[in-house]
């Protein structure tokens, strides 16, 4: 290959390795086969890389995916207004939403908060969902935020904020996993689940 | 390949791929290594939290030839240190240190010394000491433990003594020299020196000194903590070549250049 050449090819590895959990030999394994592919194929990928750029942008109220100003979410008239519940990610919302018990509305922090990568308040725009409570309405705000140190950070934080409002604040229960042997749970997670038990 | 156990500390853990993890960690026999945790964020991993940040574990592992990474293949929970993850403040001391621990040591670099010392420092958080101060105090002694001691007894620079007992009014600190300057070389350095108590003096040497179960016994005034924390402040950024996370999150706040450098 000539120089220019590799200069073309290594640009598209330099791409590629930015992407999450993507090193340089899968970003190398990768920019081959995008040579190799025919060209329709690979500029079907450019294109739908330049559709999301273009025609997607996040929700002015709840910041998740949305194609207009709201998203689906927040324009249904059918979800339950008064419940706020907070995901770290999109993919999350999408998660609960496939469970069908949740019909309230959402709030996107796209991160969560973390001492340990110096992920600050101001990075996850929690004053965004703080605004939100003081439009008035708003009963309880359920925290789905990840029970790792990232999440634990950030469900902490924005109880100390929302208390304040008036508002109920709950977090998800979290424990052992439906079908999994009691014997096999490790200390911190029975921990948890007999912290987060319930009457029945 | 190699099976190999030891105790160990998670500094650290970052996704990898579709369900794995990459953890850093501090363990008492082989010092810092990194390892990777096949299928650690799915619903049914065998690791469970054991993985998780501040956990110390028995770690089970396998040397991969020809690769710096390990091959994590149990984690059975030692000390859980539930209680630093149930509070901002003790959380971010303690990501402080481990951050501290990840930044000066090398891969392999055995220093069963720096593994106890965290231990401990975790300990002394979650046991209600308190945060700021004991979180200072560790780093001191983390530092004095990885080859970066804060040099306290003479001038960096010219040798002259310059310790409490020296009659020298005027103390400064160099965080780059990494240690006290006599007021002569202070004013001919060209970076800024840090003014230095004798309190102060006192305290960061008693903190280098002493075994780490006499460390939370020390006291400190506010005005000789906050000189303290500015000296160790400027001296690890120094040292890491990096801004670390705040180690008081809630401190940090209000002011957000304290998250400015992520990497
Ligand atoms: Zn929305
Ligand atoms: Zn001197």
């Amino acid at each position: 290959m000539s120089v220019e050449h590799r200069g073309l090819l290594s640009q598209l590895v330099r791409e590629l390795v930015r992407l999450p959990g993507i090193g340089h030999k899968t970003a190398q394994r990768l920019a081959f086969h995008i040579l190799k592919t025919d060209g329709e194929e690979a500029l079907r990928l450019a294109d739908a890389i330049r559709a999301v750029k273009e025609r997607l942008a996040f929700c002015r109220q709840c910041r998740n995916i949305a194609e207009e100003e709201l998203c689906e979410f927040c324009r249904d008239p059918k979800r339950d207004r008064s419940t706020i519940l907070v995901v770290e990610e999109p993919s999350t919302l999408y998660a609960i939403e496939r469970t069908a018990s949740f019909r309230g509305l959402y709030h996107v922090l796209l991160g969560a908060l973390s001492p340990l990568d110096g992920v600050g308040p101001s990075d996850i725009r929690a004053q965004d969902l703080i605004d939100r409570l003081q439009g008035g309405g708003v009963k309880e705000v359920i925290l789905a935020t990840s029970p790792t140190i990232e999440g634990e950070a950030t469900a902490i934080y924005l109880t100390k904020l929302i208390k304040p409002h008036g508002v109920h604040v709950s977090r998800i229960a979290y424990g052992v996993p439906v079908g999994m042997d009691l014997d096999y749970a490790d200390e911190v997670t029975l921990t948890k689940s007999i912290e987060g038990r319930r009457d029945l | 390949m190699p099976l190999l156990k030891t105790p160990a500390i998670t500094l650290n853990s970052r996704k990898w791929g579709e369900a794995d993890r990459i953890v850093t960690f501090y363990t008492l026999r082989f010092g810092k290594l990194r390892g990777v945790a096949r299928g650690a964020r799915r619903m049914k991993s065998r690791f469970g939290s054991a993985l998780e940040p501040f956990v110390q574990c028995e770690l089970n592992l396998f040397e991969k030839h020809g690769d710096s990474l390990y091959r994590i293949t149990q984690a059975d929970i030692r000390e859980a240190f539930v209680g630093l993850r149930e509070d901002l403040t003790l959380m971010s001391g303690a990501a402080r240190l481990a951050n501290l621990v990840a930044a000066v040591t090398g891969e392999g670099d055995q220093g069963p010394r720096i593994f106890e010392t965290l231990v401990s420092g975790f300990r002394s958080l979650e046991d209600g000491n308190d945060p700021a101060l004991t979180t200072l105090l560790y780093q001191i002694k983390l530092l004095g433990l990885t080859g970066f001691r804060p040099q306290t007894d003479h001038c960096t620079a010219c040798s002259a003594a310059v310790g409490p007992t020296s009659g020298t009014v005027l103390r400064q600190f160099a965080p780059t020299s990494g240690g006290l300057v006599c007021p002569d070389c202070a004013r001919r350095r060209p970076e800024r020196c840090l003014p230095i108590s004798p309190g102060s003096l006192a305290l960061l040497q008693q903190a280098l000194r002493w075994t780490p179960d006499v460390v939370t016994r020390l006291k400190a005034t506010g005005q000789v903590r906050a000189e303290l924390e500015a000296v160790i402040e400027a001296y690890v950024t120094v040292v890491t070549g990096k801004h670390l996370p705040p180690a008081n999150f809630l401190a940090a706040e209000g002011n957000p250049q304290a998250y400015g450098t992520r990497d």
